[in-house]
């Protein structure tokens, strides 16, 4: 070990040598956990509740990861994850318990549809796009519910035909299934919503098991019973931040990327630039891609690396535009809009409770969100409320505040909301997201076997490794011993 | 006797930057994916001719029928009893400029060819639109 922990490192984040560290050395803490974002703040406190010493190490200068929050206007609005529904358990226990209160998403009144140029009303689910266009919808919406039921929650790779489904992305499925161009831009809005990427872009398999995962497209995208039923009084970052407070002074230390982790059977050194904690066992909480920006050494096994490289994730863009009221209500719209124009593409009324002031979130994501998030301030903000002001008419154009924030542009996330695997990046590399590496286990929304990619998964990902830590640190036999792969 | 369709966006782009953007046959193919090249005198006047070739399709002779600088510029094709007919508007809207682009067809075969390629072409407008804009906004940082 001392050989590769004194010489000076090739990777690409660090360029000065790294102090000899054995991680058999008697460890600082009993678990050090990387990235604080829920799910790792989850895994650090249960493993305190549990007797263990822990340290978190995050990259930003904040807790939360993908939750943040901010105030517009005099508004609260959540810059990340912001919705959560009835199915998710954990979120919802973890913030009843933090204190966090919750309030229904808003949608009274009619629904507008920008649609090949005009403007349309509408109520319920199903979007106004033409009869012929509607029953090509219901017909590929059924084929792909019928699919997805095939894929067993958290084993995609069991699911019959796993490695055809995953050769093929969900636009090149549409294409097969001759979807009409209403199916397919429809389908382009659930994608982008969902993965912040284009059809053509992610896994079918990939698709169909998320999907799954929600249990259904209703769970997925409704309102009234589905994940974007509520969202929180004080923000979901407060609901990291509270969880944050409750580890104490000093366990959480922000702006420490971690650049290196020496790993063997009996413990992990963990380099930041600030310097070394050795622990028993490490928790690494990041996305998955941003797993290969830590340098392990030993090297983790081919399979985990390729996931790490395979796993990318999508380009979601929020933006806020508050106003004095909710003015939109008064003409009986409930703020909730569909657009196939961009770069807005879909807005939800996120007012506060009390409606004391107007709240519009737009989502731009995919394709839309590439070109937008290379635009200056001004001129994304001048986009966005053209778009509203098309939908809500010219007062969109006068708001008292505006925000937005490009996820793609986070130097320790790299995009958003979640991975968005290509084909071929699912059937035999999705195992290893949750698979331990010697003392290395792993954490994030993306590893939850329900609801990945939402901030109930990310807690319940974080519980799961908090157990999985647990189990294995009261066994008495030590950690796997590198394999000579992993040894090269 | 006419299907028209119009997308309008606001942008931070000055009229005359979006004025250089439209007048650079070079930048067509940029702002529209459907355009392979274009071909005409950057000096454009009203009944001045230019070459434009879509992709798929051979070059087609494209004439100037409105232009009014840094404010509008349409061209036609002709069609077997059609006329398609290109708009481009930019005006300025407070502090921001108000850009719009826009496809009419006019003639006896006008629903026709609405189906034919108008539709087609009106589903792009808001990313062509969004585009021109982006490009404007360089050719300014240039």
């Amino acid at each position: 070990m001392t050989s590769t922990a004194t010489r000076p490192t090739a990777g690409p984040h660090v360029d000065h040598p790294v102090p000899a560290v054995d991680p058999a050395d008697a460890p600082d803490v009993d678990v050090v956990v990387v990235g604080a974002g829920l799910s790792g703040l989850v895994a650090a406190r249960d493993l305190q509740q549990r007797g263990f010493t822990v340290r978190v190490l995050e990259a930003a200068d904040r807790v939360g990861g993908r939750v943040a929050s901010a105030t517009v206007g005099g508004a609260h609005v959540d810059l990340g994850g912001t919705f959560v529904g009835p199915e998710q358990e954990r979120i919802l226990a973890l913030a009843d318990e933090v204190g966090v209160r919750r309030y229904p998403t808003h949608e009274a009144g009619d629904n507008l549809l920008m649609w090949r140029g005009d403007l349309r009303r509408y109520r319920g689910l199903v979007p106004p796009v033409g009869p012929a266009a509607v029953l090509d919808l219901a017909r590929i919406r059924a084929a792909f519910e019928r699919l997805r039921r095939t894929v067993p929650v958290g084993r995609p790779w069991d699911a019959p035909n796993a490695a055809a489904l995953d050769a093929q992305t969900l636009g090149s499925w549409l294409h097969a299934r001759r979807a009409g161009p209403a199916s397919h831009d429809l389908m382009a809005v659930v994608c982008k919503t969902s993965w912040g990427c284009e059809p053509s872009e992610v896994s079918l398999l990939h698709v169909l098991h998320y999907v799954a995962q929600a249990g259904g497209l209703d769970a997925l995208l409704d309102t009234r019973d589905g994940a974007v039923e509520q969202h929180f009084v004080e923000g979901s970052h407060e609901v990291a931040a509270r969880v944050a407070d409750q580890l104490g002074a000093g366990v959480v230390r922000l702006g420490a990327p971690v650049l290196r982790v020496d790993w063997s059977s009996t413990g992990v050194a963990v380099h930041t630039d600030r310097g070394t904690t050795r622990a028993r066992r490490v928790v690494v909480a990041t996305p998955p891609a941003l797993r290969r920006r830590i340098r392990f050494v030993p090297a983790l096994p081919a399979p985990h690396r390729q996931m790490s490289q395979r796993w990318a994730p999508g380009i979601l863009s929020k933006a806020y535009a508050v106003y004095e009221r909710p003015f939109w209500r008064d003409a009986g719209l409930s703020g909730m809009t569909i657009s196939d124009e961009g770069p807005v593409f879909i807005t939800f009324d996120t007012s506060p409770a009390d409606a004391a002031r107007g709240v519009v979130l737009c989502f731009i994501g995919g394709d839309h969100a590439r070109a937008w998030d290379g635009l200056d301030p001004a001129e994304r903000r001048v986009r966005v409320l053209s778009a509203l002001a098309d939908h809500f008419g010219p007062q969109a154009l006068e708001p008292v505040g505006y925000t937005d924030q490009r996820w793609g542009e986070e130097e320790w996330l790299g995009g958003g909301p979640t991975a968005a695997p290509g084909p071929g990046a699912v059937a035999e590399l999705h195992a290893r997201l949750t698979e331990p590496v010697g003392p290395v286990h792993w954490a994030g929304t993306e590893t939850a076997r329900r609801w990945a990619g939402h901030m109930d998964g990310a807690v319940s990902a974080g519980e799961r490794a908090a157990r999985e830590v647990a189990a294995d640190l009261a066994s008495p036999a030590p950690a796997p011993t590198p394999s000579k792969e992993t040894r090269r | 006797m006419t299907w028209t369709r119009r997308h309008s966006q606001l942008t931070t782009a000055t009229t005359a930057q979006v004025w250089d953007r439209w007048t650079d046959p070079t930048t067509w193919q940029v702002d529209d994916p459907g355009v392979a090249w274009a071909q005409f005198d950057p000096a454009v006047r009203e009944g001045a001719t230019g070459t434009v070739k879509n992709h798929g399709t051979p070059p087609q002779r494209i004439t100037f029928t409105r232009v009014e600088h840094e404010r509008a510029m349409d061209f036609a094709i002709r069609l077997p009893l059609a006329t398609l007919t290109v708009t481009h508007d930019v005006e300025p809207d407070g502090e921001r400029t108000r850009l719009t682009h826009g496809v009419t067809i006019d003639g006896p075969l006008h629903r026709v060819y609405a189906m034919l390629v108008g539709r087609k072409l009106a589903r792009g407008l808001p990313a062509v639109v969004r585009t021109v804009a982006a490009g404007a906004l360089q050719g300014a940082a240039r």
